[in-house]
């Protein structure tokens, strides 16, 4: 099955004469994976755009097994066997899950009509595949951006595909899906698939590829088999430096409550929540996706309904379901779907940054530019935002510079109470260390931060308590010592995936153990 | 191969714009002509038309282009911040018509007092754009449905204000308010200028245009940074309310008579205007100076069409064709730009 099945010559790419890709050449074989790594902005998703046909290199050409590439011609690379599954997912929201899944290929039955009942089966089939329970007939809107993503995997790797292209599939996956789609990978490697697969996180590189292509503000930095290299051999190239330390170390928290929720009944779900913050202490939330983290985080800040109970920030209550009253007094969200939740991509980094506290800018109504200006540049300068400047739109950035945007806009102001869902997802390796630093430095100077990840490491490194969530409740708290445990890993799966019932007593949906988790018996 | 020096990188949000073309080359000549590609379109047009008749260009029928042009510009202000918040409304050619009717009836009971109908037509405008802005704020009805019925609605209540007929004899003054010159410019056309400088400000210097564009651009995201979406939806059909009532005591001034038909169609034009200037219906993309220069665009071709006494169907049919191929070359211009 050897042989080059597709290569890349010269490729050289400029956005508006800033150059984005600088002559990148790269072959690869079939049945082979090919991570493809690198800073945010170094131009991956740029190289995989034109590679697919969505976009058109300025210099330079692709060859699908010698042939080349009609240029900019999405269609034409699909005819000749590329898929890509984009790092923004482009689902189709108001149809049903099956028919995302054949959207362009739709089964029809012999009468030319629509076989609707044979793609609900297909797409049933293929969905087992990643072994989640999705049900096809299921409209797009309401599946979790996990599932979404899955849905895009299998649609792209189920169309005979023999070049894939994944852009940062895991991004928006939590570990125990991530392990079903590593057998898709491989099972596409058996078949002769060539892949090129865009990631951050070092884990599913070793995990899944046979050779590393390293990008650098858009030049080919390193191509290795990855037997050859070390991971700091990497992280250096992807960054032009030696990385310290990747989590920052935690410092003690305060003694005063900085949030307190008590009985927050979020609406859809079964269980009132309640849960206390102190300043200065970052509290992990841990899960599978669809535990219900990014609906408590939604409801606290108030962009999602309660029904009962009472959140107070610093001792004074906030209004609920107000998310302007609760900026006011202090809380700031990052959501964990950026592009649909978190920036105005329409508008440009200096309009974003100023959204969340547009009246502190303001005098009379009027936008105070200059001010505005500085504090914003300062915030963005603070989290290394690369961009051409504020007035670039932020639909333009790459997909971790977008996030950073996301972050740093609500550090213009005063911020008692961080509230972040997936605060790294899609953010490179120097920015995320970067990123840590600043949550653990904005703890450190009293904010109250919950944060919400299906980055393991990242709860267990960076929180001082964590809970496990589950259907909507918090099924069990884990205090630093249990975080440190060895197999702590291994016990907040069990709890997520609701399995320790029967040695951790109570863990029902409906009650709250908290410090009679399994993990005391575990720890040495 | 791992790791050479580290290269130059922009890291700073300070580093500076593209800086591939010269300034005054040939290639950045190019390029500008591509990117005010709407702007080159305009100038052709009227350098046709100035070519075609010596009468085109003079001062007297540039005022002519002005005064036709004052009230489609207000509706299409209004129609501007509605199209950006991602909404349509439909309803502005029968909002005209409505507080036109309600301000001529005003004028035959109280003709000594001429502010009186002006602010009737406002309040008038302002309710109907209110109701509009409700249905889509709080009650979540599409704005093409909920403006719908208010066109419809709005067209109605004319007919029953004059009783199915236009109101007539009014008193001459009643023609003051669209007659009469400030600067030695007509008041409708002094309004219209006014109107597109503050609103071109209030949508790029204040929070309230911000607002907008966010809420136009992305909704979820507005709202997660405190925007209050709802009051942002609301207003903008409220405005482009009043902005429809002040337009319609103005033409109902100019003919000194109340027309129950008056109006009718103009959204259209100034949905065009917004459209050929470069807004997205789809929300949050566009601007005042461009609607400007759409409704100039639109303007011009009507005004320079008449003068070559081109026949109505025939106009109607050039018309329809330069504005899909005017919004064609920008959408192209804009692709060029990437
Ligand atoms: N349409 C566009 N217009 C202008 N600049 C663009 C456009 N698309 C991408 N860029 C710029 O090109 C550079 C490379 O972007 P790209 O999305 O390829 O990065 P990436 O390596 O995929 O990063 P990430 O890891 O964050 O996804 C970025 O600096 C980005 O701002
Ligand atoms: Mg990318």
């Amino acid at each position: 099955m050897a042989g080059v099945l597709f290569e890349c010559r010269d490729l050289t790419k400029a956005f508006g004469g800033v150059p984005v890709l600088k002559g990148i050449s790269l072959a690869m074989d079939a049945g082979t994976v090919t991570a493809l790594a690198g800073e945010n902005g170094a131009g991956k998703s740029t190289m995989m755009k034109i590679a697919s046909g969505q976009l058109r290199a300025d210099r330079g050409e692709v060859l699908i097994e010698g042939q080349p590439l009609a240029h900019g011609d999405a269609h034409a690379a699909h005819r000749q066997g590329v898929a890509i599954v984009p790092q923004e997912l482009a689902s189709i929201m108001e149809m049903k899950v099956y028919e995302n899944l054949f959207i362009g290929r739709e089964l029809r039955s012999r009468a030319g009509i629509l076989d609707r009942r044979a793609m609900v089966r297909r797409a049933a089939e293929q969905l087992a595949v990643f072994g989640v329970d999705i049900d096809p007939q299921a409209p797009m809107r309401s599946l979790s951006v996990g599932l979404r993503q899955l849905v895009e995997i299998a649609k792209s790797s189920s169309g005979g595909a023999r070049v894939l292209m994944l852009d940062e599939p895991t991004s928006a996956i939590s570990d125990r899906e991530v392990e079903r789609l590593y057998a898709v990978v491989d099972t596409l490697r058996k078949q002769g698939v060539a892949m090129l697969y865009t990631t951050h996180k070092m884990e599913e590189i070793r995990a899944i590829a046979d050779r590393i292509v390293v990008l650098r503000d858009g030049g080919l930095v390193m191509d290795q088999p990855l037997t050859k290299v070390r991971d700091d051999d990497i992280v250096q190239a992807m960054i032009g430096r030696e990385l310290e330390d990747l989590f920052p170390e935690v410092r003690p928290p305060g003694d005063e409550v900085g949030l307190e929720v008590a009985g927050l009944q979020v609406e859809g779900y079964g269980a009132p929540v309640d849960l206390t913050v102190r300043k200065g202490e970052i509290v992990g939330l841990a899960g599978l996706v669809g535990a219900g983290r990014t609906e408590l985080l939604e409801a606290v800040f108030g962009v999602r309904r309660s029904s009962a109970g009472t959140v107070r920030v610093a001792g004074r209550a906030v209004r609920r379901n107000a998310p302007a009253d609760s900026i006011t007094r202090g809380m700031a969200l990052v959501p964990e779907d950026r592009k649909g939740a978190g920036a105005v991509l329409t508008m440009n980094v200096l309009d974003n940054g100023s959204l969340p506290r547009l009246s502190s800018f303001t005098l009379g109504g009027w936008l105070r530019q200059r001010a505005r200006g500085r504090v914003v540049k300062d915030a963005m300068s603070s989290v290394r935002l690369r961009s051409r400047g504020l007035g670039q739109s932020v639909g333009t950035l790459s997909g971790g510079n977008q996030q950073k945007v996301v972050l740093a806009r609500w550090l213009t102001g005063h911020v008692d109470v961080l509230l972040l869902d997936e605060p790294t997802r899609g953010v490179d390796v120097g920015a995320r260390s970067e990123i840590y630093r600043i949550i653990t430095d904005l703890a450190a100077s009293g904010m109250a931060v919950v944060m919400a990840s299906s980055d393991m490491p990242e709860v267990l490194s960076l929180s001082h308590r964590a809970f496990v969530m589950r259907g909507g409740a918090l099924v069990a708290e884990l205090d630093r010592r249990q975080l440190s445990a060895p197999d702590v890993q291994e016990t907040v799966f069990r709890l997520a995936a609701g399995l320790d019932s029967s040695r951790s007593p109570g863990a029902g949906a409906d009650l709250v153990p908290t410090t009679s988790s399994p993990t005391e018996k575990d720890a040495r | 191969m791992t790791s050479q020096t580290t290269p130059q990188r922009n890291t700073a949000v300070e580093s500076t714009g593209p800086t591939s073309t010269d300034r005054f080359s040939m290639a950045w000549f190019r390029d500008q002509l591509i990117r005010h590609a709407m702007v080159v379109v305009m100038l052709l047009i009227i350098a046709y038309f100035s070519y075609r008749s010596a009468r085109f260009s003079t001062p007297d029928n540039l005022q002519t282009i002005a005064v036709a042009a004052a009230p489609f510009a207000l509706i299409a202000l209004g129609q501007t911040l509605v199209i950006l918040t991602g909404g349509i409304d439909l309803s502005v050619g029968s909002i005209i018509a409505l507080s036109a009717m309600s301000a001529a009836a005003t004028v035959k009971g109280h003709p000594e007092r001429l502010w009186l109908c002006v602010l009737v037509a406002m309040v008038v405008g302002l309710a109907a754009g209110s109701i509009n802005g409700f249905l889509v704020a709080k009650v979540n009805v599409p704005p093409f449905i909920a403006t719908l019925g208010m066109l419809t609605t709005a067209s109605g209540l004319a007919y029953v204000i004059g009783h199915g007929a236009p109101i007539n004899g009014l008193p001459t003054d009643f023609g003051k308010i669209a007659n009469n010159q400030i600067l030695g410019l007509q008041i409708p056309v002094v309004v219209m200028i006014v109107g597109i400088i503050a609103f071109a400000l209030m949508m790029t210097r204040t929070s309230y245009g911000m607002r907008i564009y966010a809420v136009g651009g992305n909704p979820v995201a507005a709202q997660i940074a405190g925007v209050k979406t709802g009051r942002v939806l609301f207003s903008v059909y409220a405005l482009s309310g009043l902005l429809a009532g002040l337009s319609g005591v103005m033409l109902a001034s100019r003919v000194i008579s109340g027309p129950p038909n008056l109006g009718e169609g103009y959204e259209l034009d100034a949905i065009a205007a917004v459209v050929i200037g470069g807004a997205s219906l789809l929300g949050g993309r566009g601007s005042v100076w461009g609607t400007a220069l759409g409704l100039l665009l639109i303007q011009t071709l009507n005004n320079g069409l008449d003068i070559l006494v081109v026949p109505a169907y025939w106009q109607s049919v050039i018309k329809g064709v330069l504005i899909v191929a005017a919004v064609a070359v920008d959408v192209w211009s804009a692709r060029r730009r990437v």
